[in-house]
């Protein structure tokens, strides 16, 4: 059993005008989107490039397309809808934003949950505004093919601060994890891509994006965010996870001196992270003697914080077997399912 | 050495790859600067199908700052993860990518044959 925790539909230009309320409807259509400048060359098309089909379709933007590429062609139970975060990622006219968000929640529903009940979706949120973010949530939540919050890397707020604590508040309440995933198609929205500062290349940038994740993790644990919201989950997709047992270690370190900075934590911050977080497998990392990479699930518990990720369908795509051959089966089960489906609450 | 007809030379045509089963392998063939080249449909990486990728030169450098372009050279970029491979030897560009499969192709009578 498989469940895909990033797969990334995308809407047609054209969709714009039919899911966006006035004002923005008129000016989309007159205009274009509002689009945080790139600034470097990405990655070369965003998708795998053997994807179209004859007609010149792309998977990301005809549900039947994907369903027959990914989830029939690798025997998905579900497939969790992440989107694209373009379009809303570093816009500073949160009122947009939110427009922006609801518009592309909405043609999701309509187009993708309908298509497949394989297909679930989380909920895209303006993270300028908490208040409106929660009003977006509470709109939609309930929903039994949505099962998450989509977050986006491009934020000028540590993720613990407790300006982001109304959604924390509504997610749990609602039985939502966040999903965070990099807005790599809004570098320039970042304060800095890297933790030294503006990076000159999306190679660089892409490389980095753990620096930007370690930020979020240390602060979702030391401001005290599961200390207040027991139940909420996070989950940090696509930036890789090598870096998460030495940030565990040097953050249980640390505070063993310093505790008197967060002293509302009960216990070492790593067990907040093994018992709220996960960390999605793509890219998957690959040392240089392939068979190391066994040894490293075990030093970081990966069978209980790993949760499988495709990034179908775009260019640094993982299919299932991209797990090591030498993890036991109950690691790879967990992995490729059991610990999606607890993070999404389906039984 | 078994030789394998591809097809006619006119179905070689400059920077596309044609596809074809050669007994149970996928096998791409295809013309750059009207040389031909035929490599096994495959990428060591993680088995993408590799002749739906794009076919380029080579981004070169001198040093830091510095980029140039050798078109000269017949690189196909993986359609995962791009990638780069020389279609003349199949070595990788990047150390550690290791290499895909080349075969022998030549043309003769207006038919394109692989020897394999």
């Amino acid at each position: 059993m498989l469940i895909d925790f990033d797969v990334h539909q995308n809407i047609p230009r054209a969709a714009w005008s039919q899911y966006l309320e006035e004002p923005y409807k008129t000016e989309v259509a007159e205009y274009g989107l509002r689009r945080v400048s790139y600034g470097v060359r990405a990655e070369d098309g965003g998708n795998r490039w053997d994807v179209q089909d004859a007609e010149g379709r792309s998977p990301d933007l005809h549900p039947d397309l994907m369903t027959k590429q990914l989830l029939d062609a690798y025997g998905h139970r579900y497939a969790l809808l992440t989107g694209v975060k373009g379009p809303v990622a570093g816009v500073p006219d949160n009122d947009y934003a939110a427009a922006i968000c609801r518009a592309f929640n909405d043609y999701t529903i309509d187009v993708w949950l309908r298509a497949d009940p394989r297909y679930l979706m989380g909920i895209f949120v303006p993270l300028g505004d908490p208040q409106l973010a929660v009003r977006e949530i509470e709109r939609l939540a309930g929903h039994p093919q949505i099962r998450c919050v989509c977050f986006y890397g491009a934020t000028r707020i540590p993720f613990g601060q407790r300006f982001y604590w109304p959604i924390y508040e509504a997610a749990a309440r609602h039985g939502l994890g966040i999903h965070l995933h990099p807005a790599t198609t809004a570098l320039i929205a970042n304060p800095a891509t890297t933790g030294a500062g503006m990076a000159s290349t999306y190679l660089e940038a892409h490389v980095c994006v753990p620096q930007n994740y370690q930020g979020h993790l240390v602060s979702l644990v030391l401001e005290g965010v599961f200390e207040k919201f027991p139940t909420l989950k996070f989950a940090f997709v696509e930036g890789g996870f090598g870096w998460v047992p030495h940030v565990l270690w040097r953050m249980d370190k640390e505070f063993k001196g310093l505790r008197q900075q967060a002293p509302w934590l009960k216990r070492l911050p790593s067990e907040y992270v093994r018992e709220s977080m996960c960390f999605g497998t793509q890219p998957m990392e690959e040392p240089l003697k392939t068979g190391q990479i066994v040894s490293f699930f075990e030093i970081m518990d990966a069978e209980n914080l790993l949760v499988y990720a495709s990034d179908y369908p775009h260019f640094d795509f993982d299919p299932p077997d991209v797990l090591p051959r030498g993890i036991s089966e109950t690691a790879r089960k967990k992995i490729l399912h059991d610990n999606a489906a607890a993070f999404l609450g389906l039984t | 050495m078994p030789a394998h007809l591809i097809g006619p030379s006119e179905e070689i045509v400059e920077g596309r790859f044609k596809i074809v089963e050669m007994g149970k392998r996928s096998v791409g063939v295809t013309r750059l600067r009207g040389v031909l080249y035929a490599v096994l449909n495959y990428c060591p990486h993680a088995g993408a199908p590799i002749c739906h990728g794009h076919l380029t030169g080579l981004v070169t450098s001198d040093g830091p700052g510095q980029g140039g372009y050798d078109a000269a050279r017949a690189i196909v970029r993986c359609p995962w993860h791009h990638w780069e491979f020389d279609l003349a030897d199949g070595r990788g560009i990047c150390a550690g990518t290791g290499r895909i499969k080349t075969y022998p192709v030549r043309e003769a009578e207006g038919q394109v044959w692989i020897d394999a």
